[in-house]
């Protein structure tokens, strides 16, 4: 693939899901992610991205069992498909790439 | 411990919700919201939140699984597809959007047309604040208005009414200086005739935001004998140059006027005017500018901000309390209780002026008329809905030869909506080269409709609304015009269209039938209404006047003679085919100067209401020119001394006055006791719409400003020479100006109400019928198509050529009959309520409609014919040779 790049929320979202491992499902995500970052996400906002990804293909899902607490609905839980991982691989390949062209000096806070 | 879910948002996010992820994210809603309350968060709240965040491309359900469907290519196809249709049916495309293009012409013309009536005094600025004067009279039951008011109210206004800013009083009718004269440019010997004087109070021009090119609106007519010049007139005689200061003579006369400013009246508004004549320091007798005998005044007036109009006119009561009924008891008028009574004041908002909403009687000479504003409104209507019943009709009746294509799209899987879109798209194509034509034919006639309005509209392309507006009537049009034939066709059920199973759009004859009639109704309706509406027309102009107008020529402007005038009219007598002439400044035709006087019988001034008739001063050949018939009595006499005194009445005049004998008998009018010494048949001297008036003839002791010539003649250009070379040796400054009178009668009646109307409903009558018949034309193919093979196999039976002709027209022939049924009614209760205003009317026979039945038959069989013989004579072989 290659053409395709991971724009900040997906990239987190991804990372979360790996995260989670087999708990990654909907609200799951949301409060690890706002434990994590501190950042209040919508479940729209979630949802949305979440189906982007495993239309690209970057993540697959499957229901589980229902549980009271959710007035009985199951939960959909996701996993990062084999490409989801490598795209992962990828970005971060390219971040350490882009910080280790960075001169030291730069970021350092005199 | 659990609180209640809101259920509206849950429900709300079910309903848009992909079915496929409506239960994880509904079970992720819930937790979130468990939680929120388990915090003592706003957990209602954030549900709400989340759920409209939710609302949003991704989550949402796809409707349709043709999501996907590359839409531009779609819509590609359709115009493709339209446009072969278009290009394949030749004929019908060209009856189509023709007729689409000539109802949309007309709709255009007649839409500036009413745009720039209702334009009329919509631009002022203080529009709330400016009111013309009218009295009120609400005797008898029925309330009646009209504008003139005495002079003296003015200064009672100012000095009494602090709710009245400015208050400006104009003479707007013929008489004094007002009206036409003879202009000159003091050192310019050359007498010019211009018309439109009107005389007006200098506030005038600042009660009516009149621009100003020259001079300040404040002061052009502040100083007395100053005068204001429009625009074009400033220009004709003071080409290039600031006329303000320069002087000018009226009618050779020595007073001299002086040019106080030039101003640019905008052509949308009542009051049009070329040269205003100050009323400051005007006096046109001894006392008159405070006596209260006459009403020679137009009032406007602007209001300072703010003042409650109602009130206003309670409060002016006054005016009748204080001065006019105290007048008029003082002159022992029995008019005075009933003046008490039943007079009011209205203040008439400036705007309401023009199309002359309120019913208000004056003397502007330009106005509006609300009704033919109302009758082109409809009339476009109906036209643009003859075009469109024409598209839907064609469109239907074709609709099987496009059955195959419609059903072929459903197997291929194409949803009815899209079709549906697909023949919108279509017809808005239609409708796109037919406004585009319809704008041609517009542009095309428009001068032709200026000179029948009688207006110089143009196209307003400058104007921001004008493109989107045209724009929008297409898709309008194009959309009201495509609907039913849309849905019509796409309602086919594909296996039976494949089949070949839907009989040759014949499905719903009866819908086009209703059509057809009602194009038909509507066509008819117009030209009765056009038909009667010229009768009328020609009954007026060729009424028994009761005088003779044929060769009588009218020589205007003849007061600048002065004493001369006698002379000019001996010597116009040696001219041999000279008859007979008379000096006045009257004439028997509408519009023309008059002169109104209340008159009693002799000793009755205090017990009888006067009456009010028309005061004509003539010469003794007056009534033998004009071939006016005595009845009793005798002529006016110049010899007679005692003459000076004598009266000529007509009949309703005698009647009113009730004389029983009335020569000899004397009746008391204009300050001056007369006795009668003639009575002459009525004759018509006013409008047609009214009854004749009471008329009163008395001695001249002035002439008059016209000479009025009767001429017996086979050669009327030598006799006009003649005349002219003579007064060409009295009046070498003066161009001579004459007329027929037979000419202004047929004027009055070409340019006013009737006249228009008749143009325009003939006009527009043979618009309907030509958009009727195109449709006709173009269905009757269409059936002749359908009933081949029926006809054929008919001939083979030994039918005869006249019986299939028969039969083939027949059905077009009921249907001409049924519109014929519904429009009689229709046409005679319009006509005859248009006809009601008319105190000498037509009655309406049935031969108009006999006539114009016959009429339509006539057309509506040649229309059909060319196709019906067609078909009729066809070997049958030909067309049943398949079989």
């Amino acid at each position: 693939m290659g053409k395709h790049h991971l724009g900040e929320f997906e990239e987190i979202v991804m990372l979360t899901v790996a995260i989670l491992q087999d708990e990654a499902y909907g609200f799951g995500i949301i409060e690890e992610m706002e434990n994590r970052l501190k950042r209040s996400v919508s479940i729209g906002a979630l949802q949305t991205v979440l189906k982007r990804l495993e239309k690209k293909g970057y993540l697959k899902s499957a229901l589980g069992e229902a549980t009271a607490v959710r007035g009985g609905k199951r939960k959909r839980f996701y996993h990062l498909t084999s490409a989801g991982k490598e795209m992962l691989q990828d970005t971060k390949e390219q971040r350490m790439g882009l910080w280790n062209a960075v001169p030291e000096f730069i970021l350092k806070f005199s | 411990m659990h609180k209640k879910i809101p259920k509206y948002p849950l429900r709300f996010f079910r309903w848009f919700c992909n079915p496929d992820y409506a239960e994880d994210i509904e079970g992720d809603l819930l937790e979130r919201f468990y939680k929120k309350y388990q915090h003592k968060k706003h957990s209602s709240w954030w549900l709400m939140r989340d759920v409209i965040l939710l609302f949003r491309p991704g989550i949402i359900k796809v409707t349709q699984t043709t999501q996907k469907l590359n839409y531009s290519a779609m819509i590609k196809n359709s115009f493709k597809v339209a446009w072969r249709s278009m290009q394949k049916q030749k004929l019908f495309t060209t009856i189509k959007i023709g007729g689409f293009a000539i109802g949309i012409a007309a709709c255009i013309l007649i839409s500036l047309f009413i745009i720039d009536e209702i334009s009329y005094d919509k631009h002022y600025k203080g529009a709330d604040q400016i009111f013309r004067i009218a009295n009120e009279d609400s005797s008898h039951g029925t309330s009646s208005r009209w504008t003139l008011l005495g002079a003296p109210i003015r200064n009672i206004l100012y000095e009494q009414y602090p709710e009245f800013e400015k208050v400006a009083r104009v003479i707007l009718w013929d008489g004094w200086q007002a009206g036409s004269n003879q202009f000159r440019t003091v050192g310019s010997k050359q007498n010019i005739y211009e018309k439109g004087f009107i005389y007006a109070d200098p506030e005038l021009l600042d009660i009516l935001e009149i621009p100003m090119i020259y001079g300040e609106s404040s002061y052009a007519l502040t100083e007395p004998n100053s005068i204001v010049l429009s625009r074009r007139k400033a220009e004709k005689h003071f080409p290039n140059e600031n006329p303000v200061g320069k002087q000018i003579v009226l009618n050779d006369h020595q007073r001299l006027y002086t040019v106080g400013g030039v101003m640019d009246l905008p052509s949308n508004t009542h009051l049009q005017c070329d040269f205003i004549l100050t009323l400051e320091g005007i006096e046109f007798w001894r006392g008159e500018q405070t006596d209260w005998c006459c009403k020679n005044y137009e009032y406007y007036v602007k209001l300072n901000p703010g003042i409650d109009k109602e009130a206003l006119e309670d409060k002016l009561l006054y005016l009748n309390e204080a001065h006019i009924v105290p007048y008029l008891e003082a002159s022992g008028s029995v008019d005075a209780a009933h003046f008490k009574e039943s007079r009011k004041y209205y203040l008439q908002p400036i705007e309401n002026i023009y199309l002359n909403v309120d019913s208000v009687e004056d003397m502007a000479s330009v106005h509006g008329i609300e009704d033919v504003v109302w009758i082109l409104g409809v009339v476009a209507v109906f036209i643009l809905s003859l075009a469109c019943i024409n598209f839907i009709n064609l469109s239907t009746a074709k609709s099987a030869q496009r059955a195959k294509e419609v059903g072929l799209r459903k197997v291929v899987g194409s949803q009815r909506t899209h079709l549906i879109f697909q023949y919108l798209i279509e017809s808005l194509l239609y409708s796109f080269f037919a406004v585009i034509l319809g704008i041609l034919i517009s542009i095309v006639f428009l001068p032709f409709f200026n000179d029948v309005a009688g207006k110089s509209l143009s196209f307003p392309w400058e104007k921001l609304w004008f493109i989107p507006g045209v724009l929008t009537i297409t898709l309008i049009v194009g959309i009201v015009a495509g609907i039913y034939p849309a849905v019509y066709m796409t309602a086919f059920k594909p296996i039976e269209v494949l089949k070949g199973k839907i009989s040759q759009g014949a499905r719903n004859s009866r819908f086009r039938s209703t059509l057809v009639v009602f194009q038909f109704t509507i066509s008819l309706v117009l030209v009765i209404g056009a038909v009667i509406v010229s009768q009328q027309m020609y009954f007026i102009l060729n009424k028994e006047l009761g005088y003779n107008s044929h060769q009588v020529i009218t020589i205007e402007a003849t007061r600048t003679m002065g004493p001369q005038q006698k002379v000019f009219k001996e010597e116009l007598l040696k001219v041999a085919s000279v008859e007979n002439v008379t000096i006045s400044s009257y004439i028997p035709i509408p519009g023309t100067e008059q002169n109104n006087q209340d008159y009693w019988k002799e000793g009755r001034t205090k017990l009888d209401p006067g009456v009010e008739c028309r005061h004509w001063q003539v010469d003794q050949d007056y009534m033998e020119t004009l071939e006016i018939k005595l009845t009793k009595g005798r002529q006016l006499q110049e010899e007679i001394a005692s003459d000076t005194s004598a009266i000529v009445i007509n009949e309703t005049m005698a009647s009113l006055l009730r004389l029983e004998e009335p020569i000899g008998s004397k009746i008391y009018g204009s300050s001056k006791l007369w006795h009668v010494v003639g009575v002459v048949e009525d004759f018509h001297f006013g409008a047609m719409s009214e009854p004749i008036g009471p008329l009163g003839m008395v001695l001249s002791r002035w002439g008059g400003s016209m000479v009025i010539t009767k001429v017996s003649t086979e050669n009327m250009k030598e006799t006009l020479s003649q005349i002219t070379s003579i007064w060409d040796a009295f009046m070498p400054h003066q161009a001579i100006r004459y007329s027929f009178l037979d000419d202004r009668f047929s004027k009055t009646w070409t340019n006013e109400t009737l006249g228009r109307i008749q143009t325009i409903f003939s006009a527009f009558a043979g618009l309907a019928i030509i958009i009727a018949c195109l449709g006709l034309f173009a269905l009757s193919a269409f059936t002749m198509e359908q009933r081949n093979k029926e006809i054929s196999i008919r001939k083979v039976l030994g039918a005869s050529f006249a019986s299939l002709f028969g039969i083939i027209t027949l059905d077009f022939v009921k249907l001409l009959l049924i519109s014929f049924v519904v429009a009689i009614p229709i046409g005679w209760y319009t006509m005859d309520s248009f006809l009601i205003d008319f105190a000498y009317r037509i009655e309406i026979r049935w031969t108009v409609f006999a006539l114009t039945g016959l009429g339509f038959l006539v057309i509506v069989l040649s229309t059909v014919s060319k196709h019906a013989i067609a078909l009729a004579a066809k070997n049958p072989a030909e067309t049943l040779k398949d079989e």
